[in-house]
């Protein structure tokens, strides 16, 4: 029940949103698969992090002020060296200080630099009148532009999860369109299964946004979390 | 058990009643007081009918009672139409009664001045009508409803609408006057019989839900119609509405498509969902079949009604006319989900050989237009061999139909065709014929032969497509008993 605890120490601080660390660890034990990351608070652990991790790298900034990290300024992707990493990180600071000066930035999170996928996006959210719902449709800002998602009520099984994606327009391109390789369908699928037990099981959750999900032939990785929770 | 922790009375003492009570029956017959006792009167009903009013001798030709407790026998049902007040007042009497007598199994609450006026007073007098009889377990339908109809039983609550055909569709609405419209749009053309008329009003006591479950149990419904403008436990609904729909086709309508708006909204999914789109989920999650347009609603009940479910998807659009031929074919594969069938080479040579030289037949796939020249007893030949391909799962026959076919021997000989089939190889037949009301007496005699009529070729796509949903969800929810 580490995830309970990591919601109630969340309650307790204050807070209603996850840090991304803290949604990862939720993430752990629902069988939710993301980029390997590593925490860390200053530069020199950075570097150290994004060898062991392998470059190319991404770093997002945590603060728990900071919800739409990427607006702040507290998001590179595609690091290729250390040197540039130097730079990337000295920079992402810079701009996170200026853009939001009283946010307490608590680290940085260096994340393997995932590569092109299909970009979907799966949430879930509390419904007054029908409990834990799960969504998915289109991702990064695809989403509120084009409308195109899907939703069912969790808990849900995979042939339901299935006939949800299936209800999309991005399913298509999940199939593969032109040359490319279709997705792993069945994968998302879990993955809906997944976040489904998730709202079920952890009913300090009112909304959370996977966005965005990266469809791979053989995977895919959630490469943003965010978890919201209410009193 | 209910809040009062009283066991809840079942719903079939009341569609069954065998003595029904009217508060506020009225002499006039501009009353719908009175209209209730002449539409009670109407039915096929051999139980007993008991007029409440104190300053009558008799009303429609029968006893008057001063009051609820002066009826003698057993009571099983007691409608309402008087005021908001002297509803409250009667609740009590009816506890009453049923302290004393042991009788009463619900009430239909006819008048409004309730909760639907959105006023701390209606509330109020909801609450303190519904008390005593919660309490004691009697039911309350409404209150601001058309009540009850069981074209079986023979119970009829309503002021609005008289008698009706026996059959298989259960109507259940929020909206009396949308449920009495149905039955209304439907009745000159018989497009549907019906088994149990079911508003729901305010909701007090009995919800969609139940009513829902309780046709589910139905075995006289075979198909629900549903109008719900918003259902306040959803989630309950898509469980019991799930097991219903392994069952028999819930046919839904939900009006309030746009959101009003859910405050500060904090999370991408927040931005997308709205309701109405959680209701959409929830109903392809439960095999409600979800209907974009009142006309599909309608229409898609009535083809339920009546015609058995398509096994695939492949539709033959069949036609003596061009354009709304083309016209269907559009709709059929606009929806997603419809498949043109295939036509074996031994259909298609089977065709041409009868039909004139200028017909064209599954070109393209799943077409057939038999032109002009086609007679009525050609009919019977061509749905037979149509029906019986196997790559076909269902036709939408198109007409306008020519004066030198006698309608008689036109809708004989395509009968004479589908019912070659024995029931379980049957195929579902929707039949357009876009002459309106100059073909009312054609569309009688199709509907009579079990075959759905429709205006409209777009529509019978729409029909068409929401049973080949439904049909798929069935065959993925199968109940092993």
């Amino acid at each position: 029940m580490n995830c309970r605890k990591i919601v109630k120490d969340v309650l307790a601080a204050g807070r209603s949103h996850l840090l991304e660390p803290e949604a990862y660890q939720i993430c752990d034990e629902f069988k939710i698969t993301y980029p390997q990351f590593i925490y860390i608070s200053n530069a020199e652990d950075g570097v150290e992090a994004a060898r062991s991790i392998g470059f190319p790298v991404a770093i997002k900034v945590v603060s728990p002020q900071i919800i739409h990290k990427t607006d702040a300024g507290g998001v590179v992707t595609n690091i290729q060296s250390e040197e540039q990493f130097s730079d990337a990180y000295d920079t992402m600071l810079q701009n996170v200080r200026k853009n939001a000066p009283d946010a307490e930035i608590n680290g940085v999170i260096v994340q393997k630099s995932m590569p092109k996928g299909v970009e979907v996006a799966v949430g879930g959210l509390r419904d007054l009148q029908f409990g834990p719902v799960v969504m998915f449709g289109a991702g990064g800002i695809l989403i509120e532009v084009l409308q195109d998602a899907s939703f069912r009520l969790a808990p849900l099984d995979r042939e339901e999860a299935l006939r949800q994606i299936k209800e999309t327009r991005i399913y298509k391109v999940l199939q593969g369109v032109r040359r490319n390789e279709p997705s792993d369908i069945e994968a998302l699928a879990d993955l809906l299964v997944n976040v489904g037990d998730l709202l079920v099981d952890t009913p300090e959750i009112s909304e959370l946004d996977f966005n965005p999900v990266l469809a791979y032939p053989d995977r895919y990785a959630v490469v943003d979390a965010r978890i919201i929770l209410s009193r | 058990m209910n809040a009062a922790g009283q066991v809840k009375g079942s719903l079939s003492g009341l569609f069954n009643a065998r003595s029904i009570a009217v508060v506020g029956a009225s002499p006039r017959r501009d009353k719908p007081g009175n209209h209730v006792i002449r539409h009670a009167k109407a039915m096929d009903f051999d139980g007993q009918i008991y007029p409440v009013n104190p300053t009558q001798k008799t009303i429609e030709g029968i006893k008057c009672y001063p009051d609820i407790m002066s009826i003698p026998g057993r009571l099983d049902l007691i409608v309402l139409i008087v005021g908001a007040d002297e509803c409250v007042r009667m609740a009590r009497e009816i506890a009453r009664r049923r302290d004393e007598k042991g009788d009463v199994a619900g009430i239909v609450v006819v008048s409004g001045g309730f909760s639907e006026g959105g006023s701390a007073e209606g509330e109020e007098k909801e609450k303190a009508m519904l008390e005593p009889l919660q309490a004691r377990g009697i039911r309350l339908i409404g209150p601001n409803c058309l009540g009850i109809i069981d074209q079986y039983s023979g119970v009829n609550t309503t002021f609005d609408v008289p008698p009706y055909n026996k059959g298989g569709v259960s109507v259940v609405s929020q909206s009396g006057a949308l449920a009495a419209s149905f039955l209304t749009w439907a009745k000159d053309m018989e497009q549907i019989g019906i088994s149990k008329f079911f508003t729901v009003g305010n909701m007090a006591d009995v919800d969609v839900n139940e009513a829902v479950e309780f046709l589910g149990e139905d075995e006289n419904t075979r198909v629900i119609a549903l109008y719900v403008e918003g259902i306040r436990q959803g989630r309950r609904f898509v469980e019991a509405a799930k097991k219903v729909s392994q069952r028999k086709p819930v046919v839904a309508y939900k009006s309030g498509r746009t959101s009003f708006g859910s405050g500060a909204v904090r999370s991408h999914t927040g931005a997308v969902a709205g309701n109405d789109r959680i209701y959409d989920g929830a109903f392809r999650q439960a095999g409600v079949i979800r209907a974009a347009t009142i006309a599909e609603f309608f229409y898609t009940v009535c083809a339920m009604g009546k015609q058995p479910l398509p096994r695939g998807n492949r539709v033959c659009v069949l036609t003596v006319v061009g354009g709304p031929g083309t016209i269907c074919i559009d709709a059929l594969l606009a929806t997603g989900v419809v498949e043109m069938a295939c036509l074996s080479d031994g259909t298609k040579g089977h065709l041409k050989e009868i039909l004139a030289p200028t017909a064209v037949v599954g070109e393209p796939h799943g077409y057939v237009d038999l032109t002009g020249s086609v007679t009525k007893e050609k009919h019977e030949e061509i749905v037979r061999t149509i029906l019986a391909d196997e790559g076909v799962d269902g036709i939408i026959y198109l007409n306008t139909p020519p004066p030198f076919l006698g309608d008689e021997k036109l809708v004989e000989s395509i009968l004479k065709g589908y019912n070659s089939f024995s029931e379980e190889d049957r195929k579902p037949l929707l039949c357009v014929l876009t002459f309106g009301s100059n073909v009312a007496g054609l569309r009688l005699l199709f509907e009579r032969g079990g075959i759905p009529t429709m205006e409209f070729p777009d529509i019978a796509a729409a029909v068409m497509a929401n049973m080949i949903r439904y049909s798929e969800w069935r065959n993925t929810h199968k109940t092993f008993k």
